[in-house]
């Protein structure tokens, strides 16, 4: 399978790139026509640096017609890359969010629908196997009805090294943007798609300063859901920058017989690294970018429909374009209630 | 410090963990509750139980609020009008108005009203606090608070919003009054509650709160209360991220001491104490005894009780409306300490 990785703009591309590289059923291509020529992180520098092909610009790469292809362009970005790779039929795995406004993101599912190709947007969280298990529990009842949920996605200030990540424009705003839609997400998943009804969101830019005017680096968001679920969430970028690691994401349902406690990204290993002078941090579970790639790949060799798809990138946006309206108005924003198209999942006590 | 003549009102789980401080501390205690539960109390710290209010007000120095939360108001201007000082049990009040009350009445009669937020008196809030103000942390930007315990259903009360506020007022106030004491007033309050929020909660009952609190110096806080089922162990848990890094804390994960196997009844503890040190409510009840004998401020004063009250209300608002609520600058209350 011809796989081209659109862009090196955002931090997961070379992890994607890492994980293909050497499949013998993967033919890798990649370009980034759009990199600063002088950043060494980036473009052709990158590419030789990763051992694999690249190519000038999207003309090149779109002749090629790839059978799938990874959009790892800014968020604002995605779309033009989406359309061109649904013209020539190519499969797409799109990095979160899957854009930055909702016109975007219909475009971009109707684009791949008209094409008969597959959309997947990049959640990798859900492929852990802890959260598979605590999702069985939600799902066979065993946990009884959730009741709240409480999460933080909190991470470094991805501004430090992408300063796209802290530009309006390109990323659709900071931490809120960032990483809110993983846990919205997480949600999706545990609700069977379940939609929000009404999302509540305070932030600061305290935390600078690698990010534009006007852009959040800390935000508290709260989700309610027609079923009476709350999720409180930090998506701060509050790791700091001198941290062992780069964050974490960490969730607790609060369920009728019981409270779980979900961590993505558990320390596998601690102590104190003398050498670097702070605490030494070595991750354990599941390898969740991997995972999630073998998903897009089958679907992609099978032509069934990938998971998480287009539509929940769209779910999950809904949310946190809601979060900036409530930024701006100071008050909860309710959203349409959408169990009609959407009946979510079925909890058994009902 | 000279013996303090204390009249306790109420006999159920605070009073519990107030009256072994007080004898510790070498006062003079008459419990007096209105379910009869006075002598039993007593009895096991070797203190007095009486038959009337007025009998254990009568020329107390101080009186200890340990009623039901609805119960709060009409007793503490009872001990203010017998000339006592009080230390009431949080919430002060369910409304603000009537926490304003209390507080100014103290303040008239010239007696103290201090509330019983003895979460400042925990190991891990009490280092919090200087670390946090003496600018340990730079500039602070987000904090969230996690409280769990299981849900109060051995006194019926607690379930009934109509007296004990429920979960977001009841048990939120904690963390609520942390936020504050941390970074200063709150001028915005947005909650939720989910659960049972009802009386009766039956046994196995669960409720959850949540609320953000947006402070006047620009940091935001998330409050999450649990009432949780049978069996869960209590447990606080706080983050706090600022620009000189991050500070946190989990009650759970680096006792003092742990015993597994079939020495302990593995039931829940409803009332938390602290790992082997001095019980935070021995630490809080000294210093406001210390305060009552004319010693100097403690950390909470009866403002603090005042504007915890109004944090509640507007969240128990919030949660009602499905609205943010606003909350206008505290004005100064007559005769409150600065």
């Amino acid at each position: 399978m011809r796989i081209a990785v659109l862009s090196f703009a955002h931090v997961h591309a070379p992890t994607y790139i890492e994980l293909l590289r050497g499949r013998d059923d993967v033919e890798l291509l990649t370009a980034d026509p759009d990199a600063p020529p002088d950043d060494p992180a980036r473009g052709a520098a990158l590419a030789e640096r990763l051992g694999v092909p690249y190519l000038a610009g999207w003309d090149e790469v779109f002749a090629l017609r790839p059978d799938a292809v990874i959009v790892t362009s800014e968020n604002s970005r995605h779309r033009h890359l989406v359309e061109r790779s649904a013209a020539v039929g190519a499969h797409v795995l799109c990095e979160k969010p899957l854009a930055t406004t909702e016109t975007d993101a219909r475009a971009m599912i109707d684009a791949c629908a008209r094409a008969g190709v597959g959309l997947m947007t990049a959640y990798p969280v859900r492929f852990g196997a802890a959260f598979a298990a605590l999702n069985r529990a939600v799902e066979d009842g065993s946990l009884g009805p959730l009741v709240s949920v409480h999460a933080s996605n909190n991470g470094w200030n991805p501004a430090a090294s992408r300063p796209w990540f802290g530009d309006r424009e390109l990323a659709g705003g900071g931490a809120v943007m960032d990483h809110t839609v993983h846990i919205a997400d997480l949600m999706d998943v545990l609700l069977g798609g379940e939609q929000a009804v009404e999302v509540y969101a305070q932030a600061n830019d305290v935390l600078g300063p690698d990010v534009g005017a006007g852009v959040e680096t800390a935000g508290l968001v709260t989700v309610r859901y027609p079923g009476g679920v709350v999720a409180a969430i930090d998506c701060s970028w509050s790791q700091p920058k001198d941290h062992p690691t780069w964050g974490g994401l960490a969730l607790t349902c609060v369920a009728e017989k019981g409270i779980v406690e979900f961590d993505a990204f558990p320390r596998l290993l601690g102590g104190f690294d003398s050498t670097a002078a702070r605490p030494r941090w070595e991750p354990g579970g599941d390898d969740l970018d991997a995972a999630m790639l073998e998903e897009f790949l089958d679907a992609a060799r099978t032509g069934r429909r990938p998971r998480p798809d287009g539509e929940a990138g769209l779910r999950s946006l809904r949310i946190v374009l809601a979060a900036y309206t409530s930024l701006r108005t100071g008050q909860p924003v309710p959203l349409p209630d959408r169990r009609e198209d959407n009946p979510g999942r079925i909890h058994p006590s009902e | 410090m000279t013996q303090l003549d204390v009249a306790l009102i109420g006999a159920g789980g605070i009073a519990r963990a107030h009256l072994p401080a007080w004898t510790t501390l070498g006062a003079r205690v008459r419990v007096y509750a209105p379910d009869g539960q006075a002598p039993t109390l007593a009895s096991e710290f070797g203190q007095a139980a009486v038959a009337s209010r007025e009998e254990a007000m009568d020329g107390a120095d101080v009186v200890d609020v340990c009623t039901p939360t609805d119960t709060h108001h009409e007793i503490t201007l009872a001990a203010v009008a017998a000339g006592a000082h009080v230390l009431c049990e949080k919430p002060l009040a369910l409304r603000a108005a009537d926490a304003e009350e209390m507080a100014a009445a103290a303040a008239a009669a010239g007696v103290r009203l201090y509330p019983g937020h003895v979460v400042r008196f925990f190991p891990a809030y009490a280092r919090l606090h200087p670390l946090i103000t003496g600018g340990g942390l730079g500039r602070v930007a987000v904090a969230r608070f996690t409280r769990t315990g299981r849900y109060p259903t051995w006194s019926g009360w607690f379930a009934d919003p109509t007296r004990s506020g429920g979960i977001l007022v009841d048990q939120m106030i904690h963390d609520m009054d942390i936020a504050r004491w941390l970074f200063g007033e709150v001028v915005r309050v947005h909650a939720h509650q989910s659960g049972h929020l009802t009386a009766p909660a039956p046994e196995g009952a669960v409720a959850t709160g949540t609320a953000v609190l947006t402070h006047t110096t620009g940091v935001i806080s998330q409050i999450v209360g649990v009432w949780a089922p049978p069996a869960t162990p209590f447990r606080t848990t706080f983050h706090i991220a600022g620009t000189g890094g991050t500070v946190r804390h989990d009650s759970l994960a680096s006792p003092g001491l742990r015993i597994v196997g079939t020495v302990g009844t593995g039931a829940a503890e409803g009332i938390p104490a602290g790992d082997f040190g001095e019980s935070p409510y021995t630490t809080q009840i000294r210093e406001l005894a210390d305060a009552f004998a004319g010693g100097p401020e403690p950390r909470v004063g009866a403002a603090d009780g005042v504007a915890a009250v109004r944090i509640t209300a507007a969240a128990a608002d919030s949660a009602r409306t499905g609205r943010a609520v606003e909350l206008l600058p505290p004005l100064a209350p007559e005769g409150a300490a600065a």
